[in-house]
């Protein structure tokens, strides 16, 4: 119990005295996983979409995937994209392993499969009418899906809501293609993580506090946001 | 057997809406056949028969919401062969769905859903939904969410929602089923009202024949995905006189004369 | 109801069938025949799946630093544990312009990103290891930079009595006899090899209850050893480091086989073209250079009162803990 204690505390002060490492990691953490957040979305939501709505040889498989995709381990996302991205990997031209740019990949291939799956099962629980009776009043394609994701609203809130949780909690992939680089690439989990492996307890307890407040902060807001749009009677 | 051919006289300036040889599948199962079908303009017609044959089928291929498994429908003497052809067509049309589906937004909103997906200046939309509510009764209700409606409002919204598109064409998939008695009535003389002073071309979908009469000049009867009757509306029902709604065993009594 | 506000309301209009409107030409809606009997939006969403896809991309490419400033050092867990490199890495960054990431891994995962070309210089302490992978000409210009000592830690009550035993050997088979709680890093790290090479010396395969292998770090090692009450082989500057947290005392020390031997090299460039060459001889002679081992010579006396590593740069190897 002490070591909670002392680590609000340490929590506290880091953040009073804005240490600027401390300022550092965090603005890091909210980029890398608020950009991957959103590619996620932006890949993702259309990606549901595209599942819930057509019928095509393999899709079955491809749903699988997605929802086998949703309990991915970080480690093992990690692992892949090490592989591509290594300097003699098929994408090691890029040179961005050890980069945020690689971190913000790795996170987007763990959240994307939680928005998709999000996303597909929002559309699917519409009624499957809706769309022919959207068309049936002109609406185009597009528009057809804009009225679908505005119905399905709450649930693609939640995928974001899912997916953000997922990626900025997540420290393996982050580990592995980021390589935790002090002012690099240096986010909470792995800094929370080293500080462990240190056996500096207090330390990390106050880095997983931060951690806590940002992710809690976030996602109450998009909880409002989802919350404001859901039906009242 | 063939089915029945159109016993009006057809003019093309008039026709509006053509179907050939449409045929749709599913699996091994047809489920419609019609070799031919023709709407003239100002039209009122309703198409009759049990459920499964084949009624909302046929609508949906007219209002270029499904696509034959062989066939054509000509819309204005032309068939329209791209997405963006049928999508322009489709916006000539309107059509009120047997279980009409209200998104979650208020009445207002969705009454003016289909002039918004036709991209009309806000001042037009808010003319036509401002006057069909009222038409409608549904004034009242402009702010209430969509979902607190009852039967009887939502039809009256859904009905508002089709009319304010002010379309060449109406398409009404059995409007008045699942509402009580007192409702069903003055809706339908609401509905007759309309049709008689607007002179659309309306196409009525139904279960029960007690609702032709006001509402529809010419009847086809369908049995099996096939068309069986089709000419004035008062022959067709003196037809099957001794059929009273609901129509449940009309299988028989349509078969029968032709031989089935 | 409201019927008659219904009827009355509809005589303000009439002939509203009239094509008023005209055709608009759609925007977001693609055209072109098509033959599938379903509405086939699902299309226009794949390309937009993609679209964003390749958007996804190149924003990340955008944030790629160019690779030639870098300089990547695979280093073991302990030696980034220590402090050591948050000393030295900032000085070597400031005086030649490279940016160093560096990647601290266990010794394992170190050596294997060098036999790959995945870093350009590594920094660690598994001399049989290293020399395996400089005769598989994977590394060159390997250079003694410094050494601390392995020791052995337990609790102060020292249930196996292993107190001031010379030789690390007999004090592992002491343990084993006793069978009390051992915490192996189990993780193929420098420590871990160290380790087993002493159980062969003792003649012992360890096993049952009383080893426990973690797959740790050693600071965390270090803490189970403590909370368990057992003993560990650990580095001296990882303990001296995390001393202050943890209840078990130094048992077993000084025997020169227990010296834990740092080598800086650098990954062979004529092997693998896309190193940093450049960088990583920069970062070698840095590391051996009078200054920098002036500085390794003084690291940690401020904190614990007495240095974590011993500087070594041009001493003979076989020379070290006689």
């Amino acid at each position: 119990m002490d070591l909670i204690w002392d680590g609000m505390v340490q929590a506290a002060k880091l953040l009073l005295s804005l240490d600027p490492e401390v300022l550092r990691i965090c603005s890091l953490t909210l980029r890398v996983s608020g950009l991957a957040t959103l590619i996620s979305v932006l890949v993702g939501v259309p990606l549901g979409l595209f599942l819930a709505l057509t019928s095509f040889r393999g899709r079955g498989v491809i749903v699988g995937a997605v929802n086998t995709g949703m309990g991915l381990p970080p480690v093992v996302v990690g692992l892949w994209v090490s592989i591509l991205l290594w300097r003699y990997g098929p994408l090691g031209f890029l040179g961005i392993m050890y980069t945020p740019a690689a971190m913000v990949i790795a996170q987007s291939v763990i959240a994307l499969p939680l928005v998709t799956g999000f996303t597909m099962a929002g559309i699917q629980q519409l009624n499957p009418k809706l769309r022919l009776q959207l068309m049936g009043l002109g609406a185009s394609r597009m528009q057809v899906l804009g009225v679908l994701l505005w119905e399905a609203r709450l649930s693609v809130l939640a995928a974001v809501i899912a997916g953000f949780g997922g990626v900025i909690s997540e420290v393996g992939a982050s580990n592995m293609v980021g390589g935790n680089i002090l002012g690099q690439t240096r986010v909470l989990t792995t800094a929370t993580m080293m500080e462990v492996s240190k056996g500096n307890f207090g330390l990390a307890t106050a880095l997983g506090l931060i951690l806590l407040a940002i992710s809690y902060t976030i996602t109450q807001v998009l909880t409002i946001i989802q919350q404001r749009g859901s039906r009242r009677d | 057997m063939s089915p029945a051919r159109t016993a009006l006289h057809t003019d093309v300036d008039e026709e509006i809406i053509r179907g050939e040889g449409l045929t749709v599948r599913k699996g091994r199962r047809v489920i419609l056949d019609v070799t031919e079908i023709r709407i003239r303009r100002g039209e009122s017609l309703a198409i009759i028969g049990p459920n499964g044959a084949g009624k909302s089928t046929l609508i949906h291929l007219l209002a270029f919401l499904l696509r034959p498994t062989t066939g054509v429908v000509y819309f204005r003497g032309t068939a329209p062969r791209t997405h963006r052809d049928r999508l322009a067509a489709r916006r000539k049309m309107a059509i009120v769905f047997q279980e009409p589906l209200l998104v979650d937004a208020t009445v207002y909103q969705n009454v003016a859903l289909g002039l918004r997906f036709r991209g009309l200046a806000r001042e037009e939309i808010d003319t036509r939904v401002r006057h069909w509510m009222e038409v409608f009764g549904i004034t009242g209700l402009r702010n209430e969410r969509a979902h607190t409606l009852s039967g009887g409002e939502a039809k009256r919204a859904s009905l508002a929602r089709a009319f304010a598109l002010e379309p060449d064409v109406l398409f009404l998939d059995e409007p008045f089923s699942a509402l009580d008695v007192r409702t069903r009535q003055v809706l339908l003389n609401e509905l007759a009202h309309v049709i008689h002073t607007t002179g659309t071309t309306t196409v009525l979908v139904t279960h029960d024949y007690t609702e032709i009469m006001p509402l529809a000049r010419r009847t086809l009867a369908m049995v099996a995905g096939r068309i069986v009757r089709d000419g004035d509306s008062e022959g067709v029902i003196k037809e099957f006189d001794n059929q009273v709604a609901p129509f449940d065993n009309v299988d028989q009594a349509l078969l029968r004369p032709c031989g089935w | 109801m409201k019927g008659s506000t219904i009827v009355g309301g509809n005589r303000r209009r009439s002939g509203w069938h009239l094509d008023r409107r005209g055709r608009r030409a759609l925007p977001g809606v693609s055209s072109g025949p098509r033959r599938a009997a379903a509405p086939r939006s699902g299309w226009a969403l794949l390309a937009l799946c993609l679209t964003a896809a390749i958007v996804a991309l190149s924003l990340c490419g955008a944030g790629a630093t160019p690779t030639n400033r870098n300089v990547i050092l695979a280093t073991t867990t302990s030696t980034q544990d220590s402090g050591l490199l948050d000393v030295l890495i900032p000085i070597f960054e400031k005086e030649t312009g490279y940016l160093v990431k560096t990647i601290a891994v266990g010794t394992g995962q170190a050596l294997a990103m060098a036999e790959r070309g995945e870093a350009d210089v590594v920094l660690c302490h598994a001399p049989s290891a290293e020399l395996e992978v400089v005769r598989k000409g994977a590394v060159i210009n390997r250079q003694l930079v410094m050494h601390n000592d392995f020791i052995i830690v337990g609790p102060s009550d020292d249930p196996a009595h292993i107190k001031g035993i010379k030789n690390a050997a007999e004090a592992f088979k002491r343990i084993a006899e006793a069978k009390v709680a051992f915490i192996s890093r189990g993780d193929e790290s420098g420590t871990h090899k160290k380790e087993k090479e002493i159980w062969k010396k003792a003649g012992i395969t360890p096993g049952g209850k009383w080893y426990q292998e973690c797959g740790l770090g050693m600071g965390q090692t270090l803490s189970i050893a403590s909370e368990k009450r057992g003993y560990t082989l650990t580095d001296r500057g990882t303990y001296l480091a995390l001393k202050k947290n943890l209840d078990l005392t130094i048992l077993v020390e000084g025997e020169a086989s227990l010296l834990n031997i740092y080598h800086v090299m650098q990954v062979n460039p004529e092997k693998f073209g896309k190193v940093n060459a450049d960088g990583a001889k920069a970062f070698v002679e840095f590391m051996i250079s009078p200054r920098t081992q002036a500085i390794i010579g003084e690291f940690g006396v401020d904190k614990f009162g007495a240095p974590l590593f011993f500087p070594d740069a041009g001493k003979d190897e076989a020379a070290l803990g006689k």
